[in-house]
């Protein structure tokens, strides 16, 4: 019998469970790399990110009560679904199979409380982990934004508007890394809990493609 | 396969202006004297003492943030993390591209002067092993590489035709080369990978001209052999210690000292009481005889898969007021060691890493024990340094200018678990580990590069990395050290105080000890990354 693998991505990293994965365990898990594509072991992966929470919260909110939420409250500005919104955070379209209810519920009310960790994963050169960053360079500009991609010499931010700005870590002044922190404005008091709990139906709801 | 050899004489007669004289003639003379030619790059530790030390300076620490690629090679067909560390004569740099192909080229160029892969067996067998070969060896006119089915070839250095061709070890028991030989003086001596197949380790040196066996050393001894006594009831089946990385020669004692694997099984330990001799050890070995001169065992009895395979540094240094031949070595169990390299007393072990395992070590440079640091069957224990070590293969290098000994390492845990497995009779198949990691990841895993005094292990400076660095450590003359990350930085550190100078994003993870050389009076910087081997140069 193997080990339970519900949050095998976040604890491992990812780099780590694909290698466990493609090149198995001495002692118990065998090698998948000769049977799976690498395309199908990161989509075996993805598919252990969904499983971060034992979720125990019910959705009881009505999804189209939710769409209207969603537009009258102003996600749209900042969030994309199926190509409409703004690009200044993350993508909608799929969120629903990428995250548990509980987890959109908690991160509507407390933005910053449980941002997703990526850990360092190399094949793409850097750092993902969701973090908020303040830096200032030599010459005295500030910038605010989340983290793109960081590396042990550079990085890149994406700041409200949506603009990236690409930084040498050698012509900064400072670097502060503010965790918890989120360019998203808390819905607690701002919407009703009704409100919210459609909110979360209709999120969830986004699984597919278009 | 051998490919057409370019005629590049004759290409530079008609360039005078870039012309290129090639000597590829290497004769033991040279390599001893290796400090009179910093050009060139004649061993894989650059010299004998594996310090990883150049004179250049042309590229120094005021010029450094104006390198740019001179050029790029790439294998002929895709590969993946290239581990080659090359030698470089008189213009020509060797190196080889995974699993086992020989490569000369052009060190002004890149343009490839021949190639030559082996044949490979149609089953290779490679447990715990993936496939890699860190680099040759050159001698006179020939050099030599060990395969990944555990032969050692003699080519030659102008044409890349194969001169002799020699059975080391089965390959159907795991036993593999991914470390490059040694050149002594008419002898080549190469070791193999393959303890966790649960092979015997060995070291065996060659006859250069002939490929005829002169000695072999057997690193876990048989029943009635010094050293069986350490292997409980075990000692018939012993396994482990294998050889899979570089040594180093002391010329004048005429001394080969060489690190060792750990015992098999890794992680079950269940029946192999005793200390183990001499996996986990620095060995030295008489280089005309192969009879054991010392050893040094720096983790009796281990089982977290902490090898010693770490190349040895010599150097000559005062301690206490007093001049002493000197080996040191960043171990893969978290401490840094002094030896006597002529006794093997220990003089001084201090922790480079974080490590939970040892209190520290006695007089002797025992480690004393921390309890319930063992792997544990279920969820395993969590231990400091990983399997990966606190380093693992990578180089690192002392500069004589500084007495600072560079070198990149890990700083990350794991959950040892120990399983069931053991060794059983006839061909391995499968990792004969007994047991496994679960390996610590994000916040709780970095890297840096960190420069100790070499004497004391005293830490000088450290530049911190996101990631466990698999990259050696260049020092040169130019007060510099290049190195690299496993996020595709190629960097070069003030050797003096550990401030970046300069980092070029190599486009993928580096994985090999970079080198430096100069060819018609420019030096270069060579570092390899993913499937692109690299040369930097000043404008």
């Amino acid at each position: 019998m193997g080990p339970n693998i519900q949050g095998i991505p976040f604890s491992l990293g990812m780099e780590a469970t694909t290698n466990v994965i493609k090149n198995g365990m001495a002692g118990g898990m065998p090698a998948f790399g000769g049977q799976l594509s690498a395309a199908q072991i990161q989509q075996v992966v993805q598919y252990l990110l969904t499983l971060k929470h034992q979720d125990t919260y019910k959705v009881t909110g009505d999804p189209q009560k939710g769409s209207e939420v969603y537009k009258s409250a102003g996600c749209a500005n900042c969030h994309m679904i199926h190509g409409q919104g703004g690009d200044s955070a993350p993508d909608l379209s799929n969120i629903g199979a990428l995250r548990d209810p509980g987890y959109l519920h908690t991160t509507i009310l407390y933005p910053g409380s449980d941002l997703p960790q990526q850990h360092l994963f190399l094949e793409t050169g850097g750092k993902l982990d969701y973090l908020f960053v303040h830096l200032v360079t030599k010459e005295g500009r500030a910038f605010d934004g989340t983290r793109v991609v960081e590396d042990s010499f550079r990085i890149v931010i994406e700041d409200a508007n949506g603009n990236f700005h690409s930084f040498d870590k050698a012509d900064l002044r400072e670097l502060k890394e503010l965790p918890g922190k989120s360019l998203m404005p808390s819905y607690k008091g701002k919407l009703s809990d009704a409100e919210v709990n459609d909110l979360v139906a209709y999120l969830t709801s986004l699984k597919e493609a278009q | 396969m051998r490919f057409a050899k370019i005629a590049l004489p004759l290409l530079a007669f008609f360039m005078c202006s870039c012309r290129v004289s090639f000597a590829q003639d290497v004769p033991y003379q040279r390599i001893l004297h290796s400090d009179r030619e910093p050009q060139n790059w004649l061993t894989y530790g650059g010299n004998y003492a594996s310090q990883r030390f150049s004179r250049l300076a042309q590229i120094n620490s005021k010029n450094v943030s104006q390198l740019k690629v001179a050029w790029i090679y790439q294998p002929s067909r895709a590969v993946s993390n290239v581990e080659t560390s090359p030698i470089v004569v008189d213009g020509i740099m060797y190196v080889t591209e995974p699993p086992s192909t020989v490569t000369a080229i052009d060190a002004r160029t890149a343009l490839r002067l021949w190639s030559w892969s082996p044949k490979m067996p149609q089953h290779l067998v490679l447990i715990g092993l993936y496939g890699n070969s860190r680099g040759v060896a050159i001698l006179d006119n020939t050099v030599f590489v060990g395969t990944a089915d555990a032969h050692l070839v003699a080519l030659d250095a102008k044409t890349g035709g194969v001169k002799w061709d020699v059975h080391v070890a089965d390959n159907r028991f795991g036993y593999s080369m991914s470390g490059p030989p040694l050149a002594i003086k008419g002898k080549v001596i190469v070791g193999t990978g393959g303890s966790e197949a649960a092979v015997r380790g060995l070291l065996d040196c060659y006859d250069a001209k002939t490929g005829k066996r002169l000695w072999r050393f057997w690193t876990v001894p048989r029943v009635g052999e010094p050293g069986a006594e350490t292997w409980g009831n075990g000692a018939a089946q012993s396994a482990g210690g294998t050889t899979w990385n570089n040594g180093s020669y002391d010329p004048e004692t005429k001394t080969v000292y060489w690190g060792t694997g750990n015992p098999a099984p890794d992680f079950n330990d269940d029946d192999r009481p005793g200390d183990n001799l001499y996996t986990c050890s620095l060995i030295a070995l008489d280089a005309d005889t192969g009879k054991l001169k010392w050893y040094f065992q720096f983790s009796p009895h281990e089982n977290h898969d902490w090898d010693s395979a770490e190349p040895p540094v010599l150097f000559d240094a005062k301690i206490n007021g007093k001049m002493r031949r000197l080996v040191a070595l960043a171990n893969r169990n978290a401490f840094y060691y002094v030896l006597d390299r002529d006794t093997g007393q220990f003089i001084t072990g201090v922790p480079f890493a974080k490590e939970t395992w040892a209190k520290g070590l006695d007089a002797k440079g025992r480690p004393i024990l921390n309890p319930n640091q063992q792997p544990t069957l279920g969820a395993g224990t969590l231990v400091y340094p990983s399997i990966t070590g606190a380093v693992d293969w990578p180089s690192p290098s002392y500069s004589p200018l500084t007495g600072l000994f560079y070198v990149s390492v890990h700083e990350t845990g794991a959950y040892y678990i120990k399983g069931t497995g053991k060794i059983e009779p006839g061909f391995p198949k499968g990792i004969v580990g007994g047991g496994g990691v679960r390996a610590l990841a994000g916040e709780q895993s970095y890297g840096a590069i960190r420069a100790l005094e070499a004497t004391t292990g005293k830490l000088r400076w450290q530049f911190k990395l996101f990631s466990t660095a698999w990259v050696g450590t260049l020092a040169t003359a130019g007060n510099l050290v290049f190195t690299g990350s496993d996020e595709g930085n190629f960097f070069a550190l003030d050797a003096t105080t550990g401030k970046p100078l300069w980092q070029f994003y190599m486009g993928h993870g580096l994985r090999s000890n970079p080198v430096t050389y100069e060819v018609n009076g420019k030096q270069y910087v060579f570092a390899t990354a993913g499937n692109a081997y690299v040369a930097f140069e000043l404008p």
